[in-house]
């Protein structure tokens, strides 16, 4: 199990141009390790929504990398998703699930604990799929595994599909409840739409 | 004739800019799949359930992209949360073509009434989502309105089609 603080520590040490949409506690600790004009926090955007959000979003901007910070309460909201990220994802999708068996979010309440995350992922046609055909899943248990595979997941073809097993011991910040559209239009404007 | 043609729609959608399409076949809007999956300049998505669908939207809509959202009323209300987070709240103007079942069979007076037709204009209105009524070729131009309403208003607006498409 891997500090998640310290694993977005990692991210955030090789993120260069990426696009970054994260979620739920994500969206609290993420900022602790960047402020990048591209960071996108999806919190309220949709319950379970974050991956689509960034499929999306890698559709429309395939001259750069999408990464997604999900977590495992929010996959099981949308399971389906994975299907169609086995379908759809295109090779600039980087979707990374922060697998720490909670709803930590609203108190820590448990996870049903039988979903194998990476086998569901596989079996919904990731692995060896995608748009291109070249889908990878990948479960990640220690630092310095991750350290090691980082540079090759931002850099190699996907999409990627990368369970992360983790924890956490850190105080959280308060959620911040900034303004939705701006937080769009920010985005927007980063990227050059508008 | 009761019904707008798919290929007319189609082309009008494309003329708007539409780059890519989000749809999960039903029976309204089948032979507007069917359009739509044979033209090489549109890229169709077929998400697992229809939340999926106007969220990958909005992921395009903020890349620069010019999606079109086809889901019948049923998926709609499934999208509800997806709707709000990723279309009404943050002010995202998704383009939606909604399918309006039970339409047919509540105009001619069959009961019951599909619940799903008896929801859908009030539930579009509590959004604050804009609507118009494609019921036949005579109505297409109300494509180009929705369109240019949705990105005026920065907000999602619809179009509800209560009739199956025709070829």
């Amino acid at each position: 199990m891997m500090e998640r603080l310290e694993v977005l520590e990692k991210l955030a040490a090789v993120r260069t141009d990426e696009i970054v949409v994260m979620t739920m506690t994500a969206t609290l600790q993420w900022p602790l390790v960047s402020h990048h004009p591209l960071d996108f926090d999806f919190l309220a955007f949709g319950m379970g929504h974050a991956s689509d959000f960034g499929l999306g979003l890698a559709l429309a901007r395939p001259e750069r990398k999408t990464i997604v910070l999900k977590g495992d309460g929010g996959l099981l909201m949308s399971l389906g998703s994975l299907v169609t990220l086995g379908t759809y994802g295109p090779e600039n999708l980087v979707v990374l699930l922060l697998e720490n068996r909670r709803y930590e979010m609203t108190g820590g309440q448990p996870l049903p604990a039988g979903p194998d995350f990476a086998a569901l992922a596989g079996a919904a046609g990731v692995a060896g799929g995608g748009a291109t055909g070249r889908g990878k899943v990948e479960r990640i248990e220690t630092l310095a595994e991750l350290e090691a595979a980082l540079p090759r997941i931002l850099d190699e073809p996907g999409p990627h599909f990368v369970v992360l097993p983790v924890e956490n011991r850190h105080p959280l910040p308060p959620v911040s409840h900034t303004d939705h559209a701006g937080r769009v239009q920010a985005l927007r404007t980063a990227l050059g739409v508008v | 004739m009761n019904g707008a043609s798919a290929r007319a729609t189609v082309h009008i959608m494309k003329d708007l800019g539409m780059t890519h399409a989000l749809i999960i076949p039903d029976s309204e809007s089948r032979l507007l799949f069917d359009e739509l999956s044979a033209d090489p300049d549109v890229m169709v998505i077929s998400p697992a359930r229809e939340g999926e669908s106007i969220a990958i939207a909005a992921g395009l809509w903020v890349g620069g992209a010019h999606p079109f959202v086809i889901i019948q009323n049923t998926g709609l209300m499934e999208a509800g949360d997806a709707l709000r987070g990723c279309g009404v709240g943050p002010r995202i103007p998704l383009r939606l073509l909604v399918g309006w079942r039970g339409y047919p069979g509540a105009q001619a007076g069959k009961l019951p009434i599909d619940s799903a037709y008896t929801y859908t204009e009030p539930l579009l209105a509590a959004w604050g989502i804009p609507s118009w009524h494609l019921m036949s070729d005579d109505d297409l131009g109300v494509i180009a309105e929705m369109d240019r309403t949705a990105a005026e208003t920065s907000h999602p607006a619809a179009v509800v089609t209560g009739h199956r498409f025709r070829p």
